[in-house]
């Protein structure tokens, strides 16, 4: 101790408080030592593990998403360069994200509330991407990756986008790729889908969606603590091309489809309308067209919640495939499987002659002939060529309605025809069974009169209606609809080669059939489908007025017009006797409400422009829309 | 209130004394420790500039700056240590203006990340004046306390003391910057631990500061505070959020083992996967290069300087020294174990420098500054047989 106290005065220091000092001193320092020790020495082999594990990360390579091509080789798709900008949340510090954010929003021209949604909406954990914005220009792009760390999670990846080259003219067919949805992501996970991944969302882009991907392969990265790639350390599997598809649709045909369903839409007025063209002889479809309808490129470059929300909104609902995914009442096109059903089941003959009236009478209620008259007498021919509704009401009695509905599955309705889009529904063919289980009774007498006509319970999808008269048309082989033509390796071999798949060889006898091909015939010698008298083709087919809804106040239902038609193999030349035909076309305008049959000009219109006949056939007076409905 | 009471400065103590005199009244294991300490820093920064892929030499790297900084330190240490500290208690008054006027400069002008402010720019430096202010605030309560000599077991003088380091401590919260305010009311705690306050009032002063910390909870903290003060203390911590850095920086001191995997050979702070591994995580990248032992040899220099900051305080025969260097001490072990601890998962998270070791030159150039004043101390004493 000191001995040199001197005249100093005595300091304030108390040597118990100093010991204490010194004593939480060494009992801290002593506490980080025991913890250095637990973690390093202790613990070391684990945290060891993590810290290689943390290094490196296994990153997918993409695989070039396979291209789409029409019947003729005609690219229908291309994948195109996409600056994508994409935040990691798990690198965006919480105290900084509102001034990110902000900056980001600035620098997109997005509403800085859109980022925040799609950022806490990610699918994935906060370490995975989220996109937050497609299709950024340039030098947008350049400038958010120059700025790097004063925006900390954010990165710009180049991706393939795909651009549709004819946009809305496939969208209905094609469909788009977008986002993966957090629900997708949960089941595809396991297949290598990336929680910022693209995904086919609906049309062929998604029934084919395995094809079209490919393989991703794999490589081992380095990354820094910001997410960035610091370096590629090796690569583990080379990324497997998506395969390309080959569309039986020909563009030039989906053209003429779509530009005489406008044309019809626009000079009546109405909302919704299908046309589709088929092969009968293949059951390849050569133009599918449903409208209104909607550009599947906005999807693909990423759709705003408003325009997105506006699609959904719309009554006639542009989102959906019309051809496939809805069904309607089918109309008189319907008595095909009536007057099948009768002639197969030998019920009459095809010279059987069966008295036609102004109306049937059942019980109390009485079921009038379409124009209140008849047609007297009529055969098979007379019937379905005028399309006589008390000859069918009497058809239909004769065959009850579970033969009928055996006919109809004949055909192909009641269940999907296994066309390659998503989301096909199966319409519905009544039965006795059918309505003892959605309705709780059997059918009654006049529901089966009803059902032979095509109205009352029948619901059918234009898909299914074409294809049943595709099978009339080819002698009786019922296909599956096909879109995909082959299916072609990213090394140019054949993967899937072309084969028609046939569902029925035989719907009915041929006799039969032949039967009704001409029957088809007669609508239109007869004068009854007049309009299409004059066409220098032969078409065959049969019109239908299907009512819907509710009457107005004169007691008048809205309907919607079809037509179902098909030409010989020679076009000009030929007999309906023959099975060629390798052209049938199916319209169909909902809520058509016009003075003539709308879709009958509308095929008319399609086979001009398909047969390239020069002199114009239409008759627009035909389209004066009113509530007209008088003949089916 | 108390009155810090100007006396008159002794300096003829320095002319009376020889330069050999002073000399060995120079405590040369102080400097020897802190000098350590600030290489083991420069080392860090130097394999953190490596890391970063630059030279080390080339100009604005962690490893430049902080060489720079270390130089800038020598000439504030050795300027503190000729200047005779008995004028600390003639400005205490003026030094604690200063210090509340740098604290308000940088709350007006000071920028920081998401909208704080801690930095103010002067010239090409940015500097973080609430580090001077920690031993500025020093001062000040040296001078206050010995200045109540006699009457320093009072309620009135821990008050005082209290009311003293009030503004400061809140103008540095507003920052906001809660570890410093921390630091502020530790440097208190000690200070007045050690000039031998009641202990009854400082149980009291105790429980009423933890009686406040709901308080605070609830109105004063952010959220983002309150997630980093609590990540620590959760099981299964959200290793993407607040408990990230904290992850990355126990992997990274984990993996280090023994003898660590060798300078520049850092694999998490290599591969970038340590955020801030320059500043306030630098005690990861050691542990993760230099291993145990390496974590281990900065503790002892750290308890050695200890030592000699407390024997500073233990020879001084004013009331100033010895509550100067318990204050320093203070503010070295609070920063130590909650730098130390934060990083090794066991304090929560708040942006308190490793004294000496962290880049950073206001915390370096105000060591430095607190440093050469112990020596001031230590050489304008009669030698002590100690």
């Amino acid at each position: 101790m000191s001995v040199f106290l001197g005249d100093r005065p005595k300091p304030v220091r108390s040597l118990s408080r100093f010991l204490a000092f010194a004593l939480i001193a060494i009992i801290s320092v002593s506490g980080l030592t025991a913890r250095l020790f637990y973690l390093q020495i202790v613990d070391g082999g684990r945290l060891a593990t993590l810290a290689v594990r943390n290094q490196t990360v296994i990153d997918a390579i993409k695989s070039p998403r396979g291209v789409i091509l029409d019947r003729n080789g005609r690219a229908l798709v291309a994948n195109v360069p996409n600056f994508v900008v994409k935040l990691r949340p798990s690198d965006l510090p919480l105290d900084q994200r509102l001034v990110v954010v902000d900056r980001l929003a600035a620098l997109l021209g997005m509403s800085a509330a859109d980022i925040n949604a799609t950022v806490d909406g990610n699918p994935g954990s906060a370490f995975d991407l989220v996109r937050i914005a497609e299709d950024v220009d340039e030098d947008t792009a350049r400038l958010i990756s120059e700025a790097g760390d004063e925006l900390p999670g954010v990165e710009v990846d180049v991706e393939a986008r795909r651009e549709y080259t004819d946009g809305p003219l496939m969208s209905q067919i094609l469909g788009y790729t977008g986002p993966v949805s957090g629900e997708q992501l949960k089941t595809l996970k396991d297949a290598g889908y990336l929680p910022d991944d693209l995904i086919g969302k609906v049309g062929i882009e998604a029934r084919y969606e395995s094809q079209l991907r490919g393989v991703y392969g794999s490589e081992s990265v380095q990354r820094n603590a910001s997410g960035r790639r610091t370096q590629v350390l090796r690569t583990i599997a080379e990324p497997r091309p998506g395969d390309s598809l080959t569309l039986t649709i020909d563009t030039k045909e989906q053209g003429y489809a779509q530009k005489a369903l406008l044309w019809a839409m626009k000079k009546v007025g109405i909302k919704r309308g299908v046309v589709i063209v088929m092969n009968p002889q293949t059951g390849e479809v050569l133009a599918l067209v449903s409208l209104p309808t909607y550009d599947n490129n906005v999807f693909a470059r990423g759709i705003s919640n408003a325009s997105y929300a506006k699609l959904l909104n719309n009554p006639d609902k542009p989102l959906l495939n019309h051809a496939t995914q809805a069904h309607y009442p089918p109309g008189s096109t319907y008595k095909l499987v009536a007057g099948t059903g009768v002639l197969a089941d030998k019920k009459i003959s095809a010279t059987t002659k069966v008295r036609t009236r102004g109306y049937l009478t059942l019980g109390s209620t009485r079921f009038y002939e379409w124009n209140h008259r008849g047609f007297g007498a009529c055969d098979i021919y007379c019937g379905f060529g005028h399309s006589s509704d008390t000859f069918f009401f009497q058809m239909a009695g004769k065959l009850g309605i579970d033969r009928l509905g055996y006919w109809a599955n004949r055909y192909g309705f009641g269940q999907p025809t296994g066309i390659d889009l998503p989301g096909e529904v199966s319409g519905i063919v009544p039965s006795n069974a059918w309505k003892q289980n959605a309705l709780g009774s059997r059918i009654l007498p006049g529901e089966t009169y009803q059902a032979g006509i095509g109205q009352g319970y029948d619901v059918v999808t234009p898909i299914q209606l074409i294809n049943a008269y595709a099978a009339l048309a080819n002698g009786g082989t019922l296909h599956q609809p096909q879109i995909v033509r082959e299916i072609v390796g990213p090394d140019g071999t054949v993967v899937q080669p072309f084969a028609p798949k046939v569902l029925r060889k035989a719907v009915a006898p041929a006799s039969v059939l032949r039967t009704m091909r001409n029957a088809a015939r007669r609508t239109v010698t007869l004068r009854h489908t007049w309009n299409l008298v004059d066409l220098p083709i032969k078409v065959a087919g049969k019109s239908g007025t299907a009512e819907f809804g509710t009457r107005d106040s004169k007691g008048r239902l809205p309907f919607h017009s079809w037509f179902v038609g098909f030409v010989p193999k020679d076009p000009r030349h030929g007999s309906f006797n023959g099975t060629g035909s390798e052209l049938v076309a199916l319209a169909f305008a909902y809520d058509s409400r016009t003075k003539g049959n709308v879709a009958t000009e509308i095929v008319k219109y399609y086979m001009q422009l398909h047969f390239g006949i020069k002199k114009d056939y239409r008759l627009p007076g035909l389209l004066k829309r009113g509530n007209f409905y008088q003949s089916n | 209130m108390g009155v810090i009471r100007a006396q008159p400065a002794r300096v003829t103590d320095w002319a009376a004394g020889s330069v050999g005199a002073a000399w060995r009244a120079f405590d040369l294991q102080l400097t020897t420790y802190a000098a350590l300490l600030v290489a083991v820093g420069l080392v860090m920064a130097y394999t953190n500039s490596v890391e970063s892929g630059s030279l080390p030499l080339e100009a604005g790297t962690t490893f430049g700056r902080g060489l720079m900084w270390a130089g800038i330190a020598v000439v504030v240490f050795v300027l503190a240590t000729v200047f005779d500290y008995h004028w600390l208690k003639t400005l205490a008054w003026p030094i604690y203006a200063l210090q509340l006027g740098l604290l308000v400069v940088t709350l007006a002008i000071g920028s920081g990340i998401g909208g704080s402010a801690r930095w103010v720019s002067i010239g090409p430096f940015t500097f973080q004046f609430s580090e001077i202010a920690k031993i500025l605030m020093i001062i000040v309560l040296a001078g206050y306390l010995a200045a109540r000599e006699g009457r320093l077991d009072s309620l009135a003088s821990l008050l005082g003391a209290c009311f003293l380091v009030g503004p400061p401590l809140v103008l540095v919260m507003l920052q906001p910057d809660l570890g410093t305010s921390l630091v502020f009311a530790a440097i208190l705690a000690g200070m007045l631990w050690m000039s031998g306050a009641s202990l009854r009032w400082l149980t009291a002063l105790a429980v009423g500061v933890l009686a406040m910390i709901p308080l605070a909870w609830t109105y004063l903290l952010r959220d983002y505070q309150k997630a980093r003060l609590t990540s620590f203390l959760d099981a299964n911590p959200d290793i993407q959020g607040a408990g990230y850095q904290l992850h990355q920086a126990q992997i990274a001191v984990g993996s280090g083992g023994i003898i660590g995997k060798g300078l520049t050979n850092g694999t998490q702070t290599q591969g970038d996967l340590l955020p801030v591994q320059a500043t306030d995580f630098v005690f990861a990248t050691l542990a993760e290069e230099l291993g145990f032992i390496g974590g281990v040899v900065l503790f002892v220099l750290f308890v050695l300087l200890l030592w000699r900051v407390l024997v500073a305080g233990w020879r001084s025969r004013d009331a100033f020294g010895t509550l100067f260097a318990a204050g320093v001490a203070s503010m070295v072990l609070f920063q130590l174990v909650v730098n130390v601890g934060m990083v090794l998962g066991v304090m929560p998270i708040t942006g308190i420098p490793l004294p000496f070791v962290t880049h950073g030159g206001a915390s370096l150039v105000s060591m430095a500054a607190g440093l050469g004043i112990l020596q001031s101390i230590n050489i304008r004493q009669s030698r002590a047989a100690w």
